[in-house]
């Protein structure tokens, strides 16, 4: 499945779609940042909380598919503009990430 | 990451790079913060660097001089409600006086806050791993400290290299003990 299919669904919204083709091939869950950037597979959807910047180095550095933010958590604009510029998606989701990750265990 | 002192140990290795012989660590503790000081007197930064530091692009990206380090310690510390302050004086400005300074302040009593782990770890890691400069540990906590400084160190062993097993395993064990006293 890809990026732009999964926004298509009604559980995922797009924050920053720069490459939607982008094929998820496989899910991680994390929110310490040093340890999913050594980690996270390439092409995975990566669910996560933290709001930071450095989300965006650490998906680019990972190769991610996307990043999905869970729990409704925003992102300031600087960030999406940031993830726009550096060809990483972004994704919402206002479920926990218990239920995100149960979402995208049935879709893919 | 997981314990401040892998912190440490990533920051320290910049200074290394940067040519540092000397490389201080301060760590101050209270009951509410606990400070962490890395001074070296390697290059420096130029200003225009020093300002793309703590953007992880700039490090990831271009050059991968000095990777997620600084970026990841800023949010570390922020994340408690601290803060993180960097200075520098590159070689060019100032051929005797140059080097960089990196201050994390972090509050303690945050959820958030990382531990400070195993440090004893850290300091014997970097000076196995860079036996030819120096380095200066303190970590204070009120009235009490511990403290290493590899100058001493050499002075007292003439020519032995710092990375010899016998000279790590007495900084491991001095560090442990001190600590145990403190």
């Amino acid at each position: 499945m890809t990026v732009r299919e999964l926004c298509l669904t009604e559980d995922f919204k797009p924050l920053a779609l720069p490459d939607g083709e982008r094929e998820i091939k496989g899910v991680y869950i994390g929110d310490l940042l040093s340890w999913v950037m050594g980690r996270a597979s390439a092409d995975d959807a990566w669910i996560t909380i933290m709001s930071n910047q450095n989300i965006v180095a650490v998906a680019s550095l990972a190769d991610t598919a996307c990043i999905i933010v869970a729990e409704d958590v925003k992102l300031e604009s600087e960030i999406t503009d940031l993830a726009l510029s550096k060809g990483v998606n972004i994704l919402s989701s206002d479920k926990s990430i218990y239920e995100t990750a149960v979402i995208l265990s049935k879709l893919l | 990451m997981k314990e401040l002192s892998l912190n440490i140990l990533d920051i320290t290795e910049n200074s290394v790079k940067a040519g540092a012989s000397l490389t201080e660590i301060f760590i101050d503790e209270s009951d509410e913060k606990l400070v962490l000081t890395i001074i070296d007197n390697g290059c420096g930064m130029t200003d225009e660097v020093l300002k793309t530091v703590t953007d992880p692009f700039y490090t990831t990206r271009t050059t991968r001089k000095v990777g997620m380090g600084l970026p990841l310690l800023k949010m570390e510390a922020e994340q408690t409600g601290g803060r993180l302050s960097i200075t520098s004086k590159h070689v060019s400005a100032d051929a005797d006086n140059h080097g960089t300074t990196v201050c994390a302040e972090f509050n303690k009593n945050h959820i958030d806050f990382t531990p400070l782990g195993d440090v004893v770890s850290t300091i014997t890691t970097l000076i196995q791993g860079h036996p030819d400069t120096d380095f200066f540990y303190r970590h204070s906590f009120d009235v009490k400290e511990v403290s290493l400084d590899t100058r001493e160190l050499r002075a007292v062993l003439d020519d032995v290299p710092l990375n010899t097993f016998e000279v790590i395993k007495w900084i491991e064990d001095n560090l442990k003990e001190q600590y145990l006293e403190a």
